[in-house]
């Protein structure tokens, strides 16, 4: 009878996390993913998308809302998300990739720490381009180089890959480029681009790509995340002249492998975070979301929790002597 | 010469003071970043000092102090209004502690019962229907619609 | 075209669009009404429910609720003081003015029916500058937009009183504006400008908290220092009548609003200039039509063309900002950055095809917008006596209901205690500035302005180094702010020669 017990006990204690975690856990409670911009970006767009789909792959069919935390490009909603979100997986968070670049250059305000979260991983991946008006004679990056007037690169401003990315290219990859910030959105650029007044923008491959399609502008240069269209494109960092350089180059673009992160508090407790993560990883696959992730122009290229936090770890692995160079040239910001 | 000080006197002061802190701002800053500061600093500085000394000893034609803007009311005699003035901004930020100490969807409830019951002297049926009314309104449309993300009063932190 | 313009209209009446358009009319009518839910959140929250729709009536149903939302915000703003949206704010100067005389049924009248009249405008001069529309958004480079500005910024002089001394504060509460505007990270230097180690304050002042706090807060104190109902001792039958009254002095000033609803239409086609200018140059313009400096002191106390300017104006500017978004594919606003997202969901890409192969569509958008006005305004004209009743309510009862919206209306904006704080600080400032006799209309004139006119001065400058000058839009908008800014002298002296000539 004693022994029968013991045995009850022990298996009832084994089965406690199932219990709780497992077969109902979401049963009856609301996923709250926390985006950290207002709507009508693409980060809102990611989260609405998942919201919709990823709810039949959680135990117990949760309602799954989002909450708009803005400000800060995003540092505001990952500090919440670090150190005031409960960690009962309920709330989940999805901030700028750059948020890493901003640890390491230990940008002021930054109060989190990303290599704490409890990833689930990224929705998608994107690469920067650099693009120019079809209409000029500028066809690879060395006519770039070789331009007798520098050209003209619209941009909103420091902190952005408007800005960074065409910067860095001209220090360190030679291209005759003059970069002109106070553009009030990237959007605003791309009509500065139609009225010809001025020649190119750099940005994110899938923002840009309903302009390249309609023949606007052609992409001259990416950087390392391979995206199948632009594949033969050259990269940022083969360009470089010295190997400072190259090693910038490749730090500020290592995040956009991990272009729409996920991600929980810290400590939220394992058996969570597995259901998670399986839950993205098989939405991610899913049928009807992709249908409607291509309808919305919005690519799906899951990259896994181990995958994203490794890379973070990557990023903020420098010494202190890099970091410092880092800091000069990229400046996080609004 | 009479010199006058009043809240006219105060103010302009407190916008020399303003001007004046952009300007110091700008010194640290390049040049592209501290040009428009400068330019719209500098004569703010100028024109707020002309006023304050204008408001300090000067006196003001009746016509010339219509701005197109409305006026506070004149009716209420000048004690009472005071009064009621300074009651109506005790309340105002009364509500933003309350809304920082319990949270907004207790606060709002709270805020009107209370408002309805000590200023407005009101029945208990109007004022505990108008106060489930706004607790109606903040759970189903702000809280339950729209998902704010409104962060829990700092009381409640005292317990966990 | 011709044809697609009728054809336009006949699809938006197939029942199941015509239901979808009703919806989202409903909708619209009370986004627009509270102060706490925003066009573009809602907007945001309404997109799942298009994934089975067809794209007439995806449109409807989004549009109608979209150009609905200025229109019934104009109501919040005349009853309550609080701006129902961040774009119909200044119809709360002369609105809420008149709701105080006890005119409210009067100053909705004007507010529904001048963004009806400006609706209809704003549609139609869509409909007809179709074929110019993209050369004539391509004609508004950096240096026209910088010009633009300061042909805004030079309103102030009319929106000051009469006399040196409201001139001196007029520009002082300009100045202060554009200062206010020039928080948050510059463009130019990435330096953190005036945010005080704040990251809320990263991405400068919102314009939401900022009005609420500078136009609710005084009608607020004021409200309770009165101790009455918003309308006061006046008996509710003179209330009742003022509708109509409202109905009839749109078509009394009808040039003044047909003027403002271009100047909206124009400023909406317009990317980059944001929501909020729109209704405040209508504003500005509005008072240069006073015929004498002693009329236009009358503004800001309740007269009705500072209603009728606005109301227009913030309506026509939503068939405006339509432009830029189907013809370019680029998004003006947070709104239409969602509604961007719906034609890709859709299957349709905004570009020149929209002009052309897309045209029916296009135009049942215009009239989609032109419709969901139309409905709205007839359904709100049946019980806006009833609304303007709300202003005859005990101040106490009314208060508390107030500053609940307005404290939600700021908070919205962000969903950060910051907005709460700049909210209160800057309702501390209007209370102030009007105690002082400043005007509150020029500051906001120089907020919504500042960072505008920084920027492309910048752009234009590193751009065209000084050739920009001579551009000749450029010159054009410089000869249109000499004579802003010289109109209320020009006035104020040849009254004054009226004057000296009825002395003499």
């Amino acid at each position: 009878m004693r022994k029968a017990n013991a045995v009850t006990l022990f298996f009832a204690f084994l089965l406690v996390p199932f219990l709780a975690y497992g077969a109902g856990y979401y049963e009856g409670k609301t996923l709250t993913i926390v985006v950290g911009y207002k709507p009508g970006g693409g980060y809102d767009s990611y989260a609405r998308l998942i919201a919709k789909h990823l709810p039949k792959y959680l135990p117990g069919n949760p309602t799954i809302v989002i909450q708009s935390m803005p400000g800060a490009n995003s540092i505001i909603g990952a500090n919440h998300l670090y150190g005031a979100a409960k960690p009962d997986g309920l709330t989940i968070g999805t901030f700028n990739n750059g948020l890493v670049i901003a640890q390491l250059t230990r940008v002021e305000g930054v109060s989190y720490d990303l290599t704490k979260l409890s990833w689930i991983g990224s929705l998608a991946n994107d690469a920067a381009v650099l693009t120019v008006r079809t209409d000029l004679p500028f066809k690879t990056v060395d006519d770039l180089r070789k331009a007798k007037e520098p050209v003209i690169i619209g941009a909103t401003g420091p902190g952005s890959s408007t800005f960074d990315f065409p910067a860095l290219l001209k220090e360190f990859a030679g291209i005759n480029v003059k970069i002109i910030p106070g553009y009030s959105s990237s959007a605003d650029v791309m009509l500065a681009i139609e009225r010809k007044e001025v020649d190119g923008r750099a940005g994110s491959y899938a923002s840009i790509l309903p302009f390249i399609e309609r023949g606007l502008v052609r992409p001259l240069v990416r950087t390392r995340v391979s995206v199948p269209e632009i594949e033969k494109l050259p990269v940022d960092e083969d360009l470089a002249t010295s190997a400072r350089g190259k090693a910038i180059l490749a730090i500020r673009s290592t995040p956009e492998a991990i272009y729409r992160p996920y991600a929980a508090p810290p400590g939220t407790p394992p058996e969570v975070v597995k259901i998670l993560r399986e839950a993205f990883a098989k939405v991610t696959q899913d049928k009807e979301l992709l249908a409607d992730a291509k309808k919305g122009k919005l690519p799906v290229d899951y990259v896994s929790a181990e995958e994203s936090l490794k890379l973070v770890r990557e990023v903020l692995k420098q010494p202190p002597e890099v970091v410092q160079e880092i800091a000069k040239y990229i400046r996080f910001g609004d | 010469m009479k010199i006058h000080v009043n809240l006219r006197v105060l103010f302009s002061l407190a916008v020399v003071v303003l001007g004046g802190y952009a300007l110091y701002a700008s010194l640290h800053w390049p040049f592209k970043t501290a040009l428009f500061p400068r330019v719209i600093g500098a004569p703010l500085v100028i024109l707020a000092a002309v006023e304050m000394l204008l408001s300090a000893f000067g006196r003001e034609k009746r016509q010339e102090g219509n701005a197109v803007d409305f006026q506070f009311t004149t009716d209420v005699d000048p004690a009472v209004a005071q009064r009621r003035t300074w009651m109506i901004l005790g309340w105002t930020f009364g509500f933003l502690i309350l809304i920082l100490l319990v949270g907004f969807l207790l606060a709002v409830p709270l805020f009107v019962f209370l408002y309805l019951k000590l200023v407005g002297k009101e029945g208990w049926i109007i004022t505990l229907s108008l106060t489930a009314v706004s607790w109606i309104f903040m759970e189903a449309v702000f809280d339950r619609l729209l998902h704010l993300p409104f962060p829990p009063g700092w009381i409640w932190s005292l317990w966990s | 075209m011709l044809d697609a313009f009728v054809q336009g209209l006949v699809v938006i009446f197939e029942w199941q669009t015509f239901l979808m358009m009703l919806l989202g009319i409903f909708l619209g009518f009370w986004v627009g009404l509270l102060p706490g839910l925003g066009g573009a959140t809602t907007l945001a929250l309404m997109l799942p429910f298009i994934y089975k729709m067809n794209p007439v009536e995806a449109f409807a149903f989004l549009l109608g609720m979209h150009s609905v939302t200025a229109t019934t915000g104009d109501i919040t703003s005349v009853l309550f003081g609080v701006p129902g949206e961040g774009s119909t704010a200044a119809t709360i100067l002369d609105g809420h003015a008149m709701a105080k005389k006890g005119e409210a049924g009067r100053a909705l009248g004007a507010a529904l029916m001048s963004s009806l009249v400006g609706a209809l405008i704003g549609a139609f001069a869509l409909a007809l500058a179709i074929p110019v529309v993209r050369p004539l958004v391509l004609t508004f480079g950096a240096p026209e937009l910088f010009m633009l500005a300061v042909v805004g910024i030079a309103f102030i002089s009319s929106l000051s009183g009469q006399g040196g001394r409201a001139l001196l504060r007029g520009f002082l509460a300009g100045l202060l504006g554009l200062l206010v505007s020039l928080v948050g990270q510059d463009p130019q230097g990435g330096v953190q400008r005036f945010t005080f180690g704040q990251l809320y304050l990263w991405s400068g002042l919102d314009l939401v908290p900022v009005l609420v706090g500078l136009f609710a807060i005084p009608e607020i104190m004021d409200l309770a220092v009165r101790g009455t109902s918003i309308a006061g001792e006046i008996s509710e039958k003179n209330l009742n009548r003022g509708v109509w009254q409202g109905v009839k002095d749109t078509f009394h000033h009808f040039w003044l609003t047909v003027r403002c609803s271009l100047v909206g239409t124009f400023i909406g086609i317009l990317p980059g200039l944001g929501g909020g200018v729109a209704q405040w140059i209508a504003y500005g313009h509005a008072t240069q039509s006073a015929r004498d400096s002693t009329e236009r002191s009358g503004f800001g106390k309740g007269d009705v063309r500072g209603v009728l300017g606005p109301g227009a104006a913030n309506n026509s500017k939503e068939g405006g900002s339509l432009i830029p978004t189907i013809a370019f594919g680029v998004p003006g606003s947070s709104s239409m950055a969602i509604l961007l997202g719906a034609f890709f969901l859709q299957g349709i890409i905004p570009g020149p095809d929209m002009l052309d192969k897309h045209l029916v569509l296009t135009f049942s958008m215009v009239w989609t917008m032109v419709v969901a006005n139309v409905i709205t305004v007839a359904v709100s004209l049946v019980f806006l006596n009833q609304l303007a009743k709300l202003t005859m309510i005990r101040g106490s009862i009314l208060i508390p209901f107030i500053l609940l919206l307005a404290f939600i209306g700021a908070y919205t904006s962000n969903n950060h205690v910051g907005d709460l704080l700049v909210f209160l600080i800057f309702g501390l400032v209007g209370y102030v500035m009007i105690r002082c006799g400043w005007p509150r209309a020029p500051l906001v004139l120089g907020f919504v302005l500042g960072k505008i006119a920084e920027n492309n001065f910048y752009i234009s400058t590193i751009r065209y180094s000084g050739a920009w000058l001579h551009r000749p839009v450029v010159l054009v908008l410089l000869a249109i702010t000499l004579v802003v800014v010289t109109y209320p002298f020009l006035q104020m002296r040849e009254r004054k020669s009226q004057i000296d000539e009825a002395i003499a």
